[in-house]
C-alpha cells in the first residue's frame, strides 16, 4: 500500500497571504505535502510541475481566475487525477454551479469554519486515495 | 290687419277696391250728368250707358286681376314656399323656372340662392362628419393609450368630482369596487394631502405647475405616489387636475426591508468586530493568551462569520424578491438573438420553453449576440442553437454550437467588452451582475454549450387572465388634428410629392385601373431632380383602344410591368411624409384610396390640388386645365410627354413651385391657409383632406 504511505501533495492557490497562512497551518497539522502559488497566471504550470492529489483554489486571483485555472486542468488528462476544491468569498448557488460544472470537485464559502475544511480536504484526498488503490 | 293677409288675397282686395272705386265712380259721374239735365226721359239713356261701362269696367278688372294673379302673386307665393321650405329643411329638387317667367330674373336668382344653400349645406355637413370623425378616432386613441399606461391617471372637476378615470386607477384606489364618476375622489383616497396639494398648486398660480404627493387609500391604506396637475379651464371655481397615482406600498416595503437588513448587518458585525479588537489588545503581541480567553476570541470569530455568511444568503434571497427586471418571454428573447444573429449572417436554430423569464430582454440578447459572434469567429462553431428551459425556479439558457470548447479566460475576455459599442464604459459582465448570475461553458450530448442560468421565471400559461383596460369618462377630450402640424407650416417647409397616373379609363368604381404612375418630390421648394417615381403598372385587365389613344400605352407595354398593389406600395413609401399633390386630385387620388383596405396601407397625406390652387389665384372663371394653366404660366410640355405620367407630373410640380410664390403674394403662408381658401373653391372640386 505505497499509496497510503505516501504523504498527500496539496497546492494552495491563494493570494491572500493571511488566509495563505492559516491555510498552511492547518496543512502543516494534518500532515499533507503542501506548497502555495500566490499568483493565478503561476498555478498551473505549478500544478503540472507538482502534481499535487489536492488543489485548494480560490477563485477570485491575480492573473488568472480560479475557474480558468480549473479548466485548464480539466483540460489536461495527465492531470486527471487531480482534485479541485474552489474556495470564494461570495459563494453563491449559481458560483458553486458554475464551479462543479467546470469541473471542480468541491465548492466551499469563505469564511469557512476549519472543522468544515478539513472534513472536505479528507473526503477528496480519501476519494483520490481509494480510486488510487 | 291687411298685413297678416296673404299676398294673395291682399292683391284680389286690392282689385276688388279697384273695381268698387270705378263703379263708384262711374254711378256718382252719371247721376251728376242726369241730375243737371233734369230730363226724367234720360234716365233709361243713363241707366243703360252706366250698366254697360260698369260691366265692362267690372270685366276689365277681372281680367287684369286674373292675369296678375297668375303670373306674379302665384309664383311669388310659390317661390317664397319652395325658398322657405329650402332654408327650414333639406328639400334639395330643382325649382320649377317655368311657373315664374314673368318675373324676370327673380325665378333664376331664387334658384342660385337655393343651390348655393344647398352645397354649403352640404359641405357644412361633410365638414361637420369629418370633423366628428376625426374627434372620435383622436378620442379612441387617446382612450387607448390612457387603458394602457402603467400608471392609474385620473380627472377631477375642482371640487374633487371624478370625471375620469382607467382602469389602474380603480385597481388602485378601489380594491375592486368600481368608482361612480359623479362621487368625491375622497370616498376612496384620504383627503388630506389631495386638498393639501390642490390648495398648494393654486396658491402657486402657475397653470403649468406640478406637485409630488403621498396619499392613502381608504381600502387597505396602501400607499400611492401621485403627481397632480391642474387641467385649465373652470373661471369662476376652483380648477379641476389630473391626478396620477403609482402604488409605492411594495416599493416602500421592499426599501424598509432593505435597510432592517443594513441596520442589522451593522449591529451582528459591529458587536462581535469590536469585541474581537479589545480581546487582542488584552493579549500581549507575541503571546498566547489564557484560556478562557482564547475560547472567548474563537467564540467571536465564529458569530462574526456566521453572521457574515447569513446576512449575506438573505441580501441574496431579497435581491430576488424586488427584482427590477421585467417579466420577458421565453420564445422572445430566442427570437430577438435569432433576428440579430441572422442580420449577421449567423443562423441559429433556437427552442424556447413556453416561460417567462425576470430579465431584461434586450441586455441578454446583447450579451449573447456578442458572444455568439465570437463563438462563429474564433472557435470557427457550427450549427449554433438556442435554448431556453425551466430549472427549479428559474431558468436555463444554453447556448450550444458544434465545434471546439471555449476556454474560461477567452469567455473573460468577452464579458470585459462593452456590451454596446456606443457605451463603452459598460462591459457585458455588468449583464451577469444585474441579472446576479454567471456564464460558464459545459460539455452537453457531444455539443459545446454556455450556460446562462435565469434566477427566475414562470410558466407562461399560468398568467392570470389579462384584464381589461378601460377607461371610463364624461367629457370630450379636444385634440389637434394630425395635420394641424402641417396646417402650420409655411408652404417653403413642407415637402411635396407631385403626382399623376395614366388609366385604363375614367370609372375606378367599374374596374378602371392604373397603368402608368409618375411622381417626383419638391424639396425646400426645389423639385428634386434625381427623386423620380415614374413606372409602367399590370393593371391586370384590358386596356381599351381609346385610352390607348390618350396616353400611348399598349397591354403589351405593360405584360411585364409589376402589379398595382406593388407599385401602390412602392408609391406609397415614396410619398411618406409629403403632402401629395396633383391635377385634378379627386381623380388620381380614387384610384390610390379604393386599395387602401386590401394593401393595409392608408393614403392620408394631406393633398393639395392644382385645379383649385388656380381657381384661388385666377379666379373661378378661368380655364382650370393642365394646358391652360401651363400656357399660362409659360410652361411648355414637350409634345412627347403630353399625356405621360410623368411629363404631366414634372408639369404640374413647375405649374405648382410657380404657384406658390403667388399664394404667398395674397398672404396664404401656410397650408393651413392655403386650405382654408380652397376650401371656398370646394364646388369646382372636392376637397380631400
Amino acid at each position: 500500500m505505497a499509496v497510503i504511505d505516501r504523504k498527500h501533495r496539496v497546492l494552495v492557490v491563494e493570494d491572500e497571504d493571511n488566509i495563505a497562512l492559516a491555510l498552511d497551518f492547518l496543512m502543516t497539522r494534518e500532515g499533507y505535502d503542501h506548497a502555495r502559488v500566490a499568483d493565478g497566471a503561476l498555478a498551473l504550470p505549478r500544478i503540472r510541475d507538482m502534481h499535487p492529489d489536492l488543489v485548494l483554489l480560490d477563485v477570485m486571483l491575480p492573473g488568472a481566475s480560479g475557474y480558468e485555472i480549473c479548466q485548464g486542468v480539466r483540460l489536461d488528462p495527465s492531470l486527471a487525477d487531480v482534485k479541485i476544491l474552489m474556495m470564494t468569498a461570495r459563494g453563491s448557488a449559481i458560483e458553486k454551479r458554475k464551479g462543479l460544472a467546470i469541473g471542480a470537485d468541491g465548492f466551499i464559502t469563505k469564511p469557512f469554519e476549519l472543522k468544515e475544511l478539513r472534513a472536505e480536504v479528507r473526503r477528496l484526498l480519501d476519494v483520490g486515495s481509494e480510486r488510487g488503490a | 290687419m291687411l298685413a297678416n293677409l296673404s299676398l294673395r288675397i291682399r292683391v284680389f282686395l286690392f282689385f276688388a277696391a279697384l273695381a268698387l272705386g270705378t263703379l263708384g265712380a262711374l254711378a256718382l259721374g252719371l247721376s251728376l250728368g242726369y241730375r243737371r239735365l233734369a230730363s226724367p226721359e234720360t234716365l233709361p239713356a243713363f241707366i243703360q250707358g252706366g250698366v254697360v261701362t260698369g260691366f265692362v269696367t267690372l270685366g276689365l278688372v277681372a281680367w287684369v286681376w286674373f292675369l296678375f294673379d297668375t303670373n306674379v302673386a302665384k309664383p311669388i307665393d310659390i317661390l317664397s314656399g319652395a325658398l322657405r321650405a329650402r332654408a327650414h329643411s333639406d328639400v334639395t329638387t330643382e325649382m320649377d323656372v317655368a311657373i315664374a317667367r314673368y318675373l324676370g330674373d327673380l325665378a333664376p336668382a331664387a334658384t342660385a340662392a337655393a343651390h348655393r344653400l344647398a352645397e354649403t349645406r352640404s359641405a357644412l355637413a361633410e365638414s361637420v362628419m369629418r370633423e366628428t370623425q376625426r374627434l372620435s378616432d383622436e378620442k379612441s386613441r387617446l382612450e387607448t393609450l390612457l387603458s394602457d399606461v402603467p400608471v392609474g391617471v385620473l380627472l377631477c372637476s375642482g371640487d374633487h368630482t371624478l370625471a375620469f378615470y382607467n382602469t389602474q386607477a380603480v385597481d388602485l384606489m378601489a380594491a375592486g369596487t368600481s368608482p361612480g364618476l359623479d362621487r368625491k375622489l375622497f370616498d376612496y383616497l384620504r383627503d388630506g394631502p389631495v386638498r393639501h396639494a390642490h390648495d398648494r398648486l393654486i396658491a402657486t398660480g402657475d397653470p403649468d405647475a406640478a406637485t409630488d404627493l403621498l396619499c392613502t387609500t381608504l381600502v387597505g391604506a396602501k400607499v400611492l405616489q401621485a403627481r397632480m396637475r391642474l387641467t385649465p379651464g373652470g373661471q369662476n371655481s376652483a380648477p379641476g387636475y389630473v391626478l396620477t397615482l403609482r402604488d409605492v406600498t411594495a416599493d416602500l416595503s421592499a426599501h424598509a426591508r432593505r435597510d432592517a437588513l443594513l441596520a442589522e448587518v451593522f449591529d451582528r458585525v459591529r458587536r462581535p468586530s469590536a469585541n474581537l479588537a479589545t480581546l487582542m489588545e488584552v493579549i500581549p503581541q507575541g503571546q498566547a493568551g489564557p484560556d478562557r480567553m482564547d475560547t472567548a476570541l474563537r467564540q467571536e470569530v465564529a458569530a462574526l462569520a456566521h453572521a457574515v455568511t447569513e446576512l449575506s444568503t438573505r441580501h441574496d434571497e431579497s435581491r430576488q424578491d424586488g427584482w427590477p427586471l421585467a417579466q420577458t418571454r421565453a420564445s422572445d428573447l430566442a427570437d430577438g438573438l435569432k433576428a440579430r444573429l441572422e442580420g449577421q449572417n449567423v443562423p441559429l436554430t433556437t427552442h424556447a420553453a413556453d416561460i417567462l423569464l425576470r430579465a431584461n430582454g434586450f441586455e441578454i440578447i446583447s450579451l449573447l449576440d456578442g458572444i455568439a459572434l465570437h463563438i462563429r469567429d474564433s472557435l470557427t462553431a457550427q450549427d449554433l442553437s438556442l435554448t431556453i428551459e425551466e430549472e427549479d425556479s428559474g431558468a436555463m439558457i444554453r447556448l450550444c454550437w458544434q465545434g471546439p470548447p471555449v476556454s474560461i479566460a477567452a469567455l473573460d475576455r468577452w464579458l470585459a467588452e462593452p456590451l454596446d459599442a456606443s457605451v463603452p464604459e459598460i462591459p457585458c459582465r455588468t449583464v451577469l451582475a444585474t441579472h446576479a448570475t454567471e456564464i460558464w461553458p459545459e460539455p452537453i450530448n457531444g455539443r459545446q454549450s454556455l450556460c446562462l442560468p435565469i434566477r427566475q421565471a414562470r410558466r407562461a400559461t399560468a398568467k392570470p387572465k389579462p384584464v381589461i383596460r378601460t377607461v371610463v369618462y364624461d367629457f370630450d377630450l379636444l385634440s389637434r388634428a394630425r395635420t394641424d402640424k402641417v396646417a402650420d407650416t409655411r408652404l417653403e417647409n413642407l415637402t411635396y410629392v407631385v403626382f399623376d397616373s395614366e388609366t385604363t379609363g375614367l370609372l375606378p368604381q367599374q374596374g378602371d385601373e392604373i397603368v402608368q404612375i409618375a411622381a417626383v418630390r419638391i424639396v425646400n421648394g426645389r423639385r428634386v431632380e434625381g427623386e423620380v417615381f415614374d413606372t409602367l403598372v399590370n393593371p391586370n385587365r384590358s386596356i381599351p383602344l381609346s385610352s390607348t389613344e390618350v396616353h400611348g400605352i399598349t397591354e403589351a407595354m405593360v405584360a411585364d410591368a409589376p402589379p398595382v398593389d406593388e407599385v401602390l406600395k412602392r408609391f406609397h413609401k415614396f410619398a411618406e411624409g409629403a403632402v401629395l399633390i396633383a391635377h385634378n386630385a379627386p381623380f388620381d387620388m380614387q384610384f390610390l384610396r379604393r386599395r387602401e383596405a386590401e394593401l393595409g396601407l392608408s393614403f392620408d397625406h394631406p393633398v393639395l390640388d392644382t385645379v383649385l390652387l388656380s381657381a384661388v389665384v385666377y379666379g373661378q372663371h378661368e380655364v382650370h386645365s393642365l394646358d391652360a394653366l401651363t400656357h399660362r404660366l409659360g410652361i411648355t410640355i414637350p409634345e412627347a410627354d403630353r399625356h405621360t405620367a410623368i411629363g404631366d407630373t414634372v408639369a404640374t410640380a413647375d405649374a405648382f413651385l410657380k404657384l406658390m410664390p403667388m399664394l404667398q403674394g395674397r398672404d396664404l403662408a401656410t397650408f393651413g391657409d392655403v386650405l382654408t381658401e380652397v376650401r371656398k373653391h370646394g364646388r369646382l372640386l372636392k376637397d380631400l383632406n
